[in-house]
């Protein structure tokens, strides 16, 4: 369970584009701590221009890697995006059955046992951060990897060792890690300490810091989803300033 | 644990193994079988949880947690090295480090592709044809065939060439494969650079620090900066370094100067790459011209006067007179009467010549023209000064295509910004004159003041490859009481000896964890040599392309399946037990080894378990144990990572400034390059890629072939989590839309890529990360009978193995694979 003692946590997630190199080491580490099969992904990495700005010309293909502008003057930076774990969630207000849930501690999860599959959520998420289960699913390697256990939290099955055919899948800031106190596995993995996790309702915390003064940004505010993680933006030095 | 009961689950037919159709079952050795089954039941058994290291050839040496259920592998995370405090006081933060190929190692191991059973070959080399055999049989061809060779044509004729496909201690680089290549009298290939290009800019480092001529140096070495010293950097300088992509756990070392100094990160590169991105400044550079940058940002320095005076005095030969007449060094004994032989100054407090151990001297001049003896002699630093003289920025820019308002700015930088720390990438290594841009790095550093100081040098290989290995005794590890060591044969002197019998003939081959015939340079050649000869065993945990050519394929295991230490340039001891049983029917090399060894009739010299062998190589709890692990317990290698600096501050070569040199000194100017017009940092243009060489006109690209994040060289290259991310596993070619366009080249169209020595084809992926007229397609990828990665050929079809004399100065790194220098042209295929 989230809460102990009846203390609340809010969780939310901060990850620093400034840092971000687009290695895919948060996205292979959620591809194992979940046991996902090939093909299916609930975090990418997109290759953007810093900030998602659109002034310098667009890349020369549309592959990974390939940068903005003209060499020498080109740009280039990451966006890591999986659920952004919303406090006023599309997805939870679309579901038919209510499989979609908000917890109290601000992780959005999905219920596999009321998940009729009708895939409504998916069409009412801005950030495409949702996948459907078809059942046409190979694994590497074989042989079940990751939490390797089925997981609830308030009577509601939320994890199971094997993806499910026929359900809506992502992220769930790994639900079954932060109740024992454990980060989310990508967090752990990221070899550039570029996701911090943590407390916002403690204002001592890093996340507390990132979000009310250093900058923080969600994706699209101007949705109104008011997401639980935020970014922090690519700030290089002007070459020549000491 | 309850049964889901209300879905079914993906994919989890027990026929389907790992993703690959069940039509393709004859694509590797074996039928894909039952062994690699999906789990019905979920994980139920008691979960342990082991700690070990990555030790499959790269530097990063992961520290890693993984997870076993079952006697299975369920998981692999970072795991953290520990060490809070050194000596009492606060130790550097270290933080865990993993990427995505080390979370990727689980389907590694478990890879439906492994080798599982040793074979041999029963048809025509190279045509795919293979016999399951048993180990027994296997070992008993080996050593019948080694012995009939060895009787034959000399015992030298075998040829033992274990690689970095493992950096651990008994299975790799620097392991047991060199232990029996001592004990049956073979050859061997040496244990590092030549084949991987990193020879040229160790080569380089030892013409300025080290007397290769000095026995006490062992024929040269190589050493930097641990890698948490950047962070006592003001400005740090990536010369060839894409380190955000290829070093990757480096790389939040270098975000944290940045973050929590304000460190200055600056990237030099002809592709725009990712660390150029992340950086403060991007310098575009002409792929080749390094040395024409340095020798221009000198030139700034001279200019503005920015030179550390102090420093050059007291740590360079920058005061020592220079004979006009034959360049060499003027001795004191020649031209002083009564002195011995010394270096020759002049002291500017009372104007006079004077030998340099003088008591009497007070302030050598580091500049100008003296004279002595009837000679008109310049300090080294002077002649340095006049060398640098016509490398205005002007003319700087013309040789680097660097602007020259940018070289004046990097010239401020480079004799403002103190300390200022150099970290090189292979990509410099990867060139003819490798060793001469390294020599022009220290000539600079030098003259500022940045070398044996925190946050400064000149670093490759993540650190300190010489401190890290000081703790083993390897010599008598490879050469046990009673034997000689192995006769050294370079991997590129390899073709030579099997086509020409030079130095010696070869004509048999061992290649454990090499994947040789595939990252060799001249690649066309080095396989037409493998295929003249008699005997080739491959020991390896996939169908390589040498594994290819085998006559004997052994099973090899993965680094989780096998004891083992790593000590790598993170500078911690990493133990690497044995997790899991070897997988089918492979075994550790050592374990090949001595089954070979006891039917030579050595199996003697391999009694020893890993352990044994691991105290051993360490004299583990004895007396005359190296410093760095005085006291250190079995108990305690075995439970954490042991960090080996036992100085709270971060190691630095050199920090004592006390020089391994001739002089004793730093020597940028370089008495013994004089025959090879090379003593001080002149500028030369690349032997092949060069718009002065004539075949310019017919190959107007020059190739690179980098590293890429989604493979370890040819490792993890197969594995679905890394292909599915990284275009299928498809190789592409990196080309400017101002290259593609006139060629008719679109992003997706297939290209022949040739120069005169081979080609390959594969799709070009139109990019503006590459600079005009330079090329680049990622290396590593396969090119075996039955996995391409490139739709025909490989990169290494086009590279070449002109080795430059000047290196064979320096004994341990006498030769390299320039694998940058090479031209090529680009055409639509049509296919």
């Amino acid at each position: 369970m989230a809460a102990k003692n009846n203390y609340v946590p809010h969780h939310v997630m901060v990850v620093d584009t400034n840092r971000c190199i687009g290695c895919w080491t948060c996205a292979v580490a959620c591809k194992e701590v979940n046991n996902e099969p090939l093909g299916y992904f609930w975090n990418r990495v997109l290759t953007t221009a810093p900030n998602q700005s659109t002034t310098a010309k667009a890349p020369a293909s549309d592959n990974l890697d390939v940068p903005w502008g003209t060499y020498p003057n080109c740009e280039l930076a990451y966006l890591p995006v999986a659920c952004q774990q919303c406090n006023d969630a599309p997805c939870v207000k679309v579901c038919p059955v209510q499989a979609t849930f908000r917890r109290d501690d601000g992780t959005v999860l999905i219920d596999y046992n009321r998940c009729i599959g009708c895939r409504y959520c998916m069409a009412a998420c801005p950030y495409g951060v949702r996948i459907f289960n078809w059942g046409d699913a190979t694994y590497a390697p074989g042989g079940v990897v990751g939490y390797g256990k089925e997981y609830s939290t308030g009577g509601r099955l939320v994890f199971t060792p094997e993806r499910p055919k026929g359900v809506v899948e992502k992220c769930t800031f790994c639900v079954e890690r932060i109740d024992v106190g454990e980060l989310p596995f990508c967090v752990e993995a990221c070899p550039m300490g570029a996701r911090i996790f943590g407390d916002l309702n403690d204002p001592e915390s890093q996340v507390s810091e990132f979000v009310n003064n250093g900058g923080a940004e969600q994706l699209h505010p101007e949705l109104g989803t008011n997401p639980n993680v935020y970014y922090l933006p690519v700030a290089r030095r002007v070459p020549g300033e000491s | 644990m309850s049964k889901f009961s209300r879905r079914s689950f993906l994919g989890g037919s027990a026929a389907v193994v790992g993703g690959l159709a069940v039509a393709d079952h004859l694509r590797f050795l074996e039928p894909s079988t039952g062994d690699l089954a999906r789990d019905e039941e979920f994980l139920t058994g008691k979960e342990v949880v082991y700690r070990t290291g990555h030790s499959n050839n790269c530097d990063g040496a992961c520290g890693h947690l993984v997870h076993v259920t079952d006697g299975r592998v369920t998981m692999i995370g970072p795991a953290a090295f520990g060490t809070t405090t050194i000596a009492g006081k606060p130790a550097p933060t270290f933080h865990p480090r993993i990427c995505l190929r080390g979370l990727s190692q689980i389907s590694n191991t478990y890879s439906p592709d492994r080798i599982k059973y040793p074979y041999k070959r029963i048809g025509e080399r190279g045509s795919g044809k293979w016999q399951r055999i048993s180990w027994d049989e296997a070992t008993t061809l080996i050593a019948t065939k080694f012995k009939e060779i060895q009787d034959k044509y000399g015992k030298t004729a075998v040829w033992v060439a274990p690689y970095t496909g493992s950096l651990a201690l008994i299975e790799g680089v620097i392991g047991a494969g060199f232990r029996f290549a001592s004990v049956i009298g073979a050859s061997a290939g040496d244990s590092e650079g030549d084949n991987e290009g990193d020879s040229a800019t160790p080569a380089g480092w030892n013409y300025v620090l080290v007397d290769p001529t000095n026995p006490a140096n062992a024929g040269g070495f190589f050493t930097g900066h641990e890698s948490v010293d950047f962070m006592s950097a003001k400005t740090i300088v990536f010369w060839a370094n894409n380190v955000a992509e290829t070093s990757l756990p480096d790389w939040r070392i270098m975000c944290d100067a940045r973050d929590q100094n304000g460190t200055r990160l600056i990237s030099v590169d002809p592709r725009f790459t990712v660390t150029c991105a992340q950086s403060d400044e991007f310098v575009p550079i002409r792929p080749g011209a390094d040395t024409a940058l340095i020798d221009g940002i000198i030139h700034q320095i001279f200019k503005n006067d920015t030179f550390d005076t102090d420093y050059i005095r007291a740590n360079t030969v920058g005061p020592y007179l220079i004979d006009p007449r034959d360049g060499k060094w003027l001795r004191a004994n020649k031209v002083i009467p009564g002195a011995k032989d010394d270096y020759v100054v002049f002291d500017e407090s009372d104007g006079k010549i004077k030998a340099a151990s003088d008591p009497t001297l007070k302030t050598p001049a580091v500049l100008g023209t003296h004279a002595v003896a009837g000679l008109k002699a310049r300090t080294a630093l002077q002649a340095l000064k006049d060398m640098t003289a016509k490398y205005t920025a002007t003319y700087t820019e013309k040789l680097t295509d660097v602007p020259a308002a940018q070289v004046i700015s990097l010239g401020r930088i480079w004799g403002a910004s103190k300390p200022l720390a150099v970290r090189v990438g292979f990509g410099l290594s990867h060139w003819y004159h490798g060793d001469l841009h390294m020599q022009a790095l220290l000539t600079l550093q030098a003259i500022t003041g940045n070398i044996g100081v925190h946050g400064g040098g000149v670093t490759t290989f993540a650190g300190g490859m010489a401190a890290t290995f000081a703790p083993f005794a390897l010599g008598d590890f490879w050469a046990p009481k009673g034997t000689t060591l192995y006769t050294l044969l370079e991997p590129m002197n390899f073709c030579d000896a099997v086509e020409k019998g030079v130095p010696f003939p070869v004509k048999a081959a061992w290649f454990p964890i090499d994947n040789f015939a595939q990252q060799m340079s001249d690649r066309n050649r080095v396989v037409a040599a493998m295929k003249q000869l008699e005997f080739i065993v491959v020991s390896d945990y996939s169908l390589t392309a040498t594994a290819d050519l085998a006559d004997v394929i052994l099973p090899a295991c993965t680094y989780i399946e096998k004891t083992d230490l790593l000590s790598s340039n993170n500078f911690y001891l990493q133990y690497l037990p044995k997790i899991i049983d070897p997988l089918f029917e492979s075994k550790s090399d050592l374990d090949a080894i001595r089954m070979i060894a006891d039917k030579m009739g050595v199996g003697q010299y391999f009694t020893e378990t890993p352990e044994e062998f691991l105290k051993q190589i360490m004299h583990l709890g004895q007396p005359d144990a190296d410093p760095s692990v005085q006291g250190l317990t079995w108990e305690r290698l075995t439970t954490e990572a042991v960090h080996l600096n036992t100085d709270p501050m971060p190691y630095v070569p050199f920090f004592n400034q006390q020089y391994p040199t001739k002089s004793g000194k730093i020597e940028f100017y370089v008495e013994m390059l004089l025959p090879y017009d090379q003593e001080l940092c002149d500028h030369k243009e690349p032997i092949e890629a060069s718009p002065t060489n004539p075949l310019y006109g017919k190959y107007p690209l020059v190739f690179l072939s980098t590293h890429t994040k989604f493979r370890t060289h040819s490792q993890f290259v197969n594995l679905p989590w890394l292909k599915e991310i990284n275009n299928g596993g498809d190789g592409f070619l990196e080309i400017n839309p101002r290259d593609a366009a006139p060629r008719g080249i679109g992003d997706g169209d297939v290209v022949r890529v040739f120069n005169d020595r081979g080609q390959m084809k594969v799709r070009a992926r139109l990019t503006e990360s590459m600079k005009p007229g330079v090329v680049n397609c990622y290396q590593g990828g396969w090119d075996t009978i039955r996995v391409k990665h490139y739709i025909e050929g490989h990169p290494n079809n086009l590279t070449h193995q002109i080795a430059k004399p000047a290196q064979s100065l320096i004994p341990n790194f006498p030769s390299n694979a320039a694998y940058y220098d090479v031209l090529v042209q680009v055409e639509p295929s049509g296919v």
